[in-house]
């Protein structure tokens, strides 16, 4: 309607207009305080941006019956996955940020996609409001139990005396596992080389096992049971204090490498624009739902520590300190998809 | 004899009502995706993966794996009677299964395939009770390079699944490894081939390829024929198999239940390079290898009986080492440790119930398979004499739903649509499918795995001739090279001989 008002239209417009615009505002602050109040009144959709089966997978499923119970609405996990999650994480960014759609991120796609794809449309730090930490899997450094070093001090002794001769397998060469490698090998400056896989931790580990390749990093969760049957060796755990489930392996930073400490953690993530009631509901919610001992105990078998954030703003901090990590070791040494 | 113990405390536990029952609806489920175009095993267990939570171990994995092996049966009902292999594994068994249902033989060609797969899934069984443990570490044994010049030999192999134009089937297979190539590399993180779309990441999905080749190809191309031109229809003859067909086909399943045991150990494109490893072998044992491709019985059940040993046989990394060979096998890990169980080498010794169960179960439900696909002979025939315009838009139906949920993404069924137009195309020039979907499976395969050898050995090409393994599979990738190009050369000689002579 574009006409062309005379005075007296001119100022009953206004009028009408300055009253429709408070009005207006009037609406946008009452209804999301009425849709507030009552959330959550339909089920959630939870985004995991990996195939069923895999450790996003698991720690969604673990967490949906609980947090379905204290949210009071059915928590519904939909697995989306493709390109390294991305296909998830883009569908969960795009999402209406009603509290409704949720996104379960992990350290692949929240802190290392952004800097090795560079055609990304998402930034996660920007897109998303992280809501809370539910898992952290530390890293484990395993090796053939006939590869001749026992520590990481062996370790550090054998690759230096051998330069550009010691193999060492990922489960993908943008995986936060090569990534702990090539942070850890650049500190203590080893020369070794690098021997990607794909299809998840299971081809690599089976190469290790088999002796084709020395040693790799791991996530906790698919080593340790290989570890405990003696199929493989443990040399180091990347955590600040040793794992309960295997309390024999000292943590990296026990033998002289403090930055060794890092985790491949799922998380909780809302669209950004979800409206800070809604994430802090959803936050006591998750806080309260990993406080369950079947979430604990089911979590711990495999090594995976169930966590919780203080607060959203706590979570966002780890994000970034996380992002600034990783996206410095990938700058270093120069992986790039364009 | 504790194997008796085992085998015992096994068929208790796969017995009792409740597993009995899952075991069925397992096998039940399996069958219907696996006749059903572009749905397969992995998307079908990831959807029921977990609605397996809330139930006991040994019935969630009972279930899931009848999903898995019962789709292996399934995949080859649509293969034979439509020319619509459901499974990667079931693109052989069209290859003859087709031809036979062509030459008014469906119910034979089904018959056959249902007992190959019975008599390789039996057999499978009692190899995993008696030698799961060793055969795993048989399994480990296999490096990069010894992978290498395995996929090398089957890649060589793909060629005799030809059989027309040789230079025909090596251009499709050529084709094949470059369709292949799509997604982000594995060594590099670069994205090759995939014009800045996201969804192309991961590359094409084999179902895409295999139902717009195969499926939308083959309806294209069949509407350009008469309705008269489906006379086979109405003259189906000798539904089930006879003593003498029995004799015909027992000698090719034991032979492919022998090589599919041993190729479903290896992680990757076990019971694809199963099946077609097997139907080689039986084109080049055959006293009459001219009837391959028009609808030879052995081309059926080698095939058949590979695929489904593989299948089975896949289990033992995962029972016995926790190390997945392919996706499922995956999933079926997810589902453990969901269960709270810890898939590794001490799973067999911590729940010897779920593992012989599981090992129990699997007798049990190919015996399943078996009485419920034999009945159903007769009636998947009579779906032959559904008319053209029934049959064929739910045909086109069914593989865009299929490919559609592989990964909810509307693009697959617009690029099966493409491939549904290039299917059509390359059958007019008589180009054939298969070796294109070989080549498409095996390319990415050798490459990854020459490419990891090469990077193990630091550049050093004579791994590939130093491992007894790999060595092996050139030796025998270089005989089948002169068992291939004999032939021609004798050829040519001949015409340049009549040539002189003139």
């Amino acid at each position: 309607m574009k006409a062309q008002p005379t005075a007296t239209r001119r100022a009953v417009l206004s009028g009408v207009a300055l009253a429709g615009a408070v009005l207006a505002a009037g609406l946008t602050s009452a209804l999301p305080a009425r849709a507030q109040a009552d959330y959550p009144n339909q089920p959630i959709t939870l985004i995991v941006p990996f195939a069923p089966g895999g450790a996003s997978d698991f720690a969604a499923r673990l967490l949906q019956p609980r947090l379905s119970a204290i949210l009071g609405q059915q928590i519904v996990v939909e697995n989306r996955d493709g390109a390294a999650g991305n296909v998830g994480m883009d569908l969960a960014a795009r999402a209406k940020p009603d509290g409704y759609t949720l996104f379960l991120g992990n350290v692949g796609t929240v802190s290392i996609n952004p800097y090795i794809f560079s055609n990304l449309r998402v930034k996660p730090l920007q897109d998303f409001i992280p809501i809370s930490i539910v898992a952290d899997t530390p890293g484990l450094l395993i090796a053939n139990p006939a590869f001749p070093p026992n520590n990481v001090k062996e370790l550090v002794e054998y690759v230096k005396a051998r330069p550009g001769q010691v193999n060492f397998a990922s489960p993908g060469s943008g995986s936060v596992n090569r990534l702990e490698m090539e942070a850890f090998r650049r500190e203590a400056g080893l020369d070794m080389i690098h021997v990607p896989y794909k299809g998840g931790a299971g081809p690599a580990t089976a190469d290790v096992m088999g002796g084709h390749v020395s040693l790799m990093f791991v996530t906790i969760s698919s080593g340790i049971n290989h570890v405990k049957g003696g199929r493989l060796k443990a040399l180091g755990v990347s955590t600040k204090q040793r794992v309960p489930q295997l309390p024999d392996v000292p943590t990296m930073t026990e033998q002289g490498f403090p930055k060794s400490v890092s985790s491949s953690w799922q998380g909780v993530l809302a669209p950004a624009g979800t409206p800070q009631p809604i994430i802090n509901k959803l936050h006591a919610a998750i806080v309260e739902a990993m406080k369950d001992p079947t979430i604990k105990e089911r979590m711990g078998e495999s090594g995976v520590i169930a966590v919780s954030s203080p607060t959203p703003a706590d979570f966002k901090a780890y994000i970034e300190a996380d992002a600034a990590k990783w996206s410095g070791v990938i700058k270093d040494i120069g992986v790039k998809a364009d | 004899m504790e194997l008796f113990n085992d085998l015992l405390l096994g068929f208790s536990v796969a017995l009792t009502p409740m597993n009995l029952a899952y075991g069925f609806l397992g096998v039940l489920l399996g069958t219907i995706i696996g006749v059903l175009p572009g749905l397969g095993p992995v998307a079908t267990i990831s959807i029921l993966l977990p609605v397996t939570f809330a139930l006991p171990a040994p019935a969630a994995l009972i279930m899931l794996a009848g999903i898995y092996y019962g789709a292996q049966y399934g995949g080859s009902t649509t293969a034979i009677l439509v020319n619509l292999p459901g499974e990667s594994s079931s693109v052989v068994t069209a290859i003859d299964g087709y031809q036979m249902a062509r030459k008014g033989q469906a119910g034979l060609a089904l018959a056959t395939a249902a007992l190959c797969s019975f008599i390789a899934g039996t057999l499978a069984t009692i190899v995993i009770a008696v030698a799961a443990p060793a055969l795993a570490e048989v399994a480990l044994d296999f490096g990069p390079a010894d992978y290498f010049s395995l996929m090398l030999f089957g890649l060589v192999a793909a060629v005799i699944l030809a059989h027309g134009s040789i230079v025909k089937a090596i251009g499709m297979i050529l084709v094949g490894i470059l369709l292949g190539t799509i997604g982000i590399d594995a060594n590099t993180s670069v994205e090759r081939f995939t014009f800045g779309i996201p969804s192309f990441g991961d590359g094409i999905d084999f179902a895409v390829i295999a139902m717009g080749m195969f499926g939308i190809g083959e309806t294209i191309s069949n509407l350009g024929g008469s309705e008269q031109g489906r006379t086979f229809v109405k003259e189906v003859k000798n539904l089930w198999p006879r003593w003498a067909d029995i004799k015909r086909f027992i000698k090719p399943a034991l032979r492919g239940t022998a090589l599919g045991g041993c190729l479903g150990l290896l992680p990757g494109g076990g019971p694809v390079l199963a099946s077609f490893s097997t139907y080689a072998l039986e084109k080049k044992l055959s006293k009459t290898p001219g009837e391959f491709g028009k609808g030879a019985i052995e081309g059926v059940a080698g095939p058949e009986a590979a695929n489904n040993a593989a299948a089975q046989t896949a289990f033992i990394p995962m029972l016995t080492l926790g190390l997945p060979s392919s996706a499922v096998m995956a999933l079926m890990i997810g589902a453990l440790m969901m269960q709270g169980l810890s898939p590794g080498p001490q799973l067999m010794n911590q729940r010897p119930d779920l593992f012989w169960g599981l090992i129990a179960s699997m007798w049990l439900g190919n015996l399943m398979l078996v009485i419920l696909n034999l009945p159903l002979v007769g009636i998947w025939v009579k779906l032959l004499s559904v008319p053209y315009r029934m049959l064929y838009p739910a045909i086109m139906l069914f593989c865009c739903i299929g490919v559609y949920s592989i990964h909810n993404n509307a693009l697959d069924v617009v690029l099966a649509a493409i491939f549904g137009g290039f299917g059509f195309l390359a059958k007019k020039l008589h180009c054939e499918p298969a070796p294109l979907l070989l080549g498409f499976i095996l390319g990415p395969m050798i490459e990854e795995t020459l490419r990891r050898a090469l990077l193990i050995s630091h550049g050093d090409p004579t791994v590939f001739v130093t491992r007894p393994i790999s060595l092996s599979f050139l030796v025998l990738t270089f005989l089948l090279l002169i068992v291939l190009v004999a032939p021609m050369i004798r050829v040519t000689r001949q015409r340049a001989f009549e040539e002189s002579t003139d």
